[in-house]
């Protein structure tokens, strides 16, 4: 068993999130956006992190994840910087971006595509966590 | 060195050789003129010195020629200089044979003086900038020259024809009388030849100017660069250093400063121009060209104190009049007081013309550019907030349908299967209307360039190798070596591919084949997918690239698809310069055949 924390605006995607993983046996919380999202990572800190891209501002995740793998040394931030990030987006089919989590300026363990296919997702999950280790 | 030297040099080699031409005819006229006059006629004039003094005139033309007839110098300043001196010194030449030719002739008395007129409107022509009174001076002080050393005996004195009296060259009054008319005739001569090449010279001017300006501004789709060369072209075509133009905002009320020429950054600084405190440019807007004289004391204008900290002294401003009314005013400045004239104006109108063409062009490209861009960002706004909730709802749909532990009934998970195949075909329709928005936007793709075919036909192929198999259809890729580039771009290419073979191996039925063939052909790639599937009904293929159309054998057979994949691909395969076309037979198979242009002469690697 898992702590995953889900950062994602939409709270059908949550939902579904958290009945897959929770199917699976780990324990899922969420957070609205990535400043909540940060708050949590910081009180929680959870083994791996779920990210949308598109919340409040189009690529809020995509900088709050250059923010947890990045952080100045001194931060609060810098002792997260190894927890595993799966982004979950629909990026690739809404705009003509194609990328992987191998170029260098998408600091992510992984991609899943929206809607997730639940059997692929928790694959991709115990993956994540099983290298973490 | 500026245009209107450039001109002015080009001219005067013209000129120059001209005379050169010009000069063989009078060298040879002399020595006929002469052969006749003693032979046929009698007169009684000095043979031998004629004869030598035409000999003189050809061979120093001929010098002429070989030194200054052709431009001897690629630089325009050095050849401006160079001919100059050439025809100061034929005209030096030409003034001493003819002082020595009248002096033949009957010096005063001599019936060829109306011949030193004649070179006297040439030389006009070829040194305008020398003052009129030199020549008239010069020209008279060699002809008075002559006659007091004739009349004094110092030279002798042949006259041409035997009528003239021996003594008329001593003749006070006829001398007097001569010279009077020499006078008379060469001022007038060399001052209308004077203003009337002043004046062709400045419409030469004037024409090149506006031509120049409208090339300048025409030639750039950059309202920044039409406004910028506008005011720098308008300065220059009335030969001052400062300009600027301003542009009416919404309200009508005031111009904004849009491009200057020239001026310092505190004169630009001094704040907005109100129409309702400007009665320059009220004037200006309504009525046309306005030209202000005395720029301190003119109650027209909206800042006087500064107009005078910047120098300025008189102001030519000039409607820039659009299609539909005045656009704004152009404006050129000057230090000195009463610069400009109504021909400056009348220039000036018309360069503001051409502009107010460019400008109003720019000003369309400029709107159709942020079109586009609205029409992308509209595009990706409204497929993120479509494909948010159906994504939402198929996440939890399919965790339903997966997570056993719920507990659901037959009926139950039937339903939501159905939800969720319906929710599939919803996603599908976004994606592809997204597609099809990013085929048709030119603000959504980015540039074509050299993409390998081969590598992508490859990645297609993989991507759609499970389905195939598991379909029980064969993917038979015949692909060369090496690699083909098109023009192209990655993601284009790949919904190009993936669409033809997704197509492909959906419409063909178990135990069938897909056939994906890609070869260079001429300076064109040209691929292939050709099925072994349902084919198309003839009467369906002229609308296959329509947008939402299906034929009628795949809707009865059940197979779905939004309909809009073919028109993605025929709008993909067009914006890089490509074909597409289709040949099949209902039962028997499919072929597409796509053409794409090489990214390169040769394409190959």
């Amino acid at each position: 068993m898992a702590k995953i924390l889900v950062i994602d605006d939409d709270p059908d995607m949550v939902l579904a999130t958290k009945m897959c993983l929770e199917n699976a046996g780990h324990k899922v919380s969420s957070a609205r956006n990535g400043e909540e999202g940060l708050k949590q990572v910081k009180a929680e800190r959870p083994d791996l992190i779920i990210l949308d891209v598109m919340m409040d501002t189009a690529t809020e995740g995509f900088q709050l994840a250059l923010k947890l793998r990045n952080p100045r040394p001194e931060s609060d931030l810098a002792s997260f910087k190894d927890i595993p990030i799966l982004m979950l987006t629909a990026i690739h089919s809404t705009t003509p971006l194609r990328f992987g989590p191998d170029q260098d300026y998408l600091p992510v363990e992984a991609l899943i595509d929206k809607p997730f296919d639940p059997k692929a997702l928790v694959a991709k999950v115990e993956n994540l966590l099983k290298k973490g280790k | 060195m500026n245009r209107v030297e450039a001109l002015l040099s080009r001219d005067m080699a013209a000129a120059s050789r001209r005379m050169i031409r010009l000069r063989w005819v009078a060298g040879a006229a002399l020595l006929l003129a002469t052969a006749i006059g003693v032979r046929l006629l009698h007169l009684p004039l000095p043979e031998k010195p004629l004869y030598l003094l035409g000999a003189l005139v050809l061979v120093y033309n001929a010098v002429l020629l070989s030194w200054g007839g052709r431009e001897i110098s690629p630089r325009p300043e050095r050849l401006l200089r160079q001919t100059r001196w050439v025809v100061v010194i034929q005209v030096a030449l030409d003034w001493t044979s003819m002082a020595v030719f009248l002096h033949l002739t009957g010096g005063i008395t001599s019936p060829g003086i109306p011949f030193f007129l004649i070179h006297m409107l040439m030389v006009t022509i070829l040194l305008p900038e020398v003052p009129w009174y030199i020549y008239v001076s010069t020209a008279t002080g060699m002809l008075v020259a002559l006659a007091v050393l004739e009349s004094q005996g110092i030279l002798s004195n042949h006259p041409a024809l035997s009528v003239i009296p021996t003594s008329l060259h001593r003749d006070p009054y006829f001398v007097l009388a001569q010279v009077l008319f020499f006078v008379t005739a060469a001022t007038a001569t060399v001052l209308l030849t004077a203003s009337i090449m002043k004046r062709l010279r400045e419409r030469e001017r004037q024409v090149t100017a506006l031509l120049h300006s409208s090339q300048a501004v025409s030639s750039t789709l950059s309202l920044g660069d039409v406004l910028l060369r506008l005011a720098e072209n308008a300065a220059q075509a009335v030969l001052t250093d400062r300009a600027s133009v301003r542009l009416l905002d919404e309200t009508g009320e005031t111009l904004d400063l849009v491009a200057s020429f020239g001026l310092r950054a505190e004169y630009l600084s001094k704040g907005p121009v109100e129409l309702s405190r400007s009665g320059l440019d009220r004037e200006v807007l309504s009525g046309g060209a306005v030209i202000v004289d005395q720029a301190a004391n003119d109650e027209r204008i909206q800042y006087p104190r500064e107009v005078t900290e910047e120098g300025i002294r008189s102001i030519l401003a000039v409607p820039v009049m659009g299609r539909t009314g005045p656009k704004g005013v152009l404006r050129v400045y000057s230090t000195q007081a009463q610069r400009f004239t109504r021909d400056d104006a009348e220039l000036v109108v018309a360069i503001a013309g051409e502009g107010a063409v460019a400008i109003e062009n720019a000003m369309a490209h400029q709107a159709v550019q942020k079109a586009d861009q609205d029409r992308a960002q509209f595009v990706r706004t409204v497929t993120h907030e479509l494909r948010s909730p159906v994504s939402g709802a198929q996440s939890l749909a399919r965790v339903l349908l997966e997570g056993t532990s719920e507990g659901l009934t037959e009926r139950q998970r039937d339903v939501i299967q159905r939800i969720s195949a319906r929710l599939d075909r919803l996603m599908d329709l976004i994606n592809d209307l997204l597609a099809l928005a990013a085929a048709q936007a030119p603000g959504f793709q980015p540039p074509p360039q050299p993409v390998g075919l081969l590598e992508m036909v490859r990645w297609a192929l993989d991507q759609h190798a499970a389905a195939a198999s598991e379909k029980r259809v064969a993917l038979q890729p015949e692909i060369p070596g090496g690699e083909i580039l098109v023009r192209a771009t990655r993601d284009g290419l790949a919904q190009v591919l993936g669409n033809l073979i997704d197509n492909a191996v959906k419409y063909t039925p178990s135990g069938g084949r897909v056939r994906v063939t890609a070869r260079a052909e001429g300076n064109a790639a040209v691929l292939q997918v050709a099925d072994t599937g349902l084919g198309i009904p003839e009467a369906d293929l002229p609308h296959l690239w329509e947008e939402f159309f299906r034929a009628g054998n795949v809707r009865k057979a059940g197979i779905v698809g939004t309909g809009l994949g073919l028109s993605i691909v025929k709008r993909l395969v067009e914006s890089y310069g490509g074909r597409i076309g289709a040949q099949s037979a209902e039962g028997t198979g499919t072929v597409f055949t796509v053409t794409l242009p090489l990214a390169s002469e040769s394409g190959l690697s």
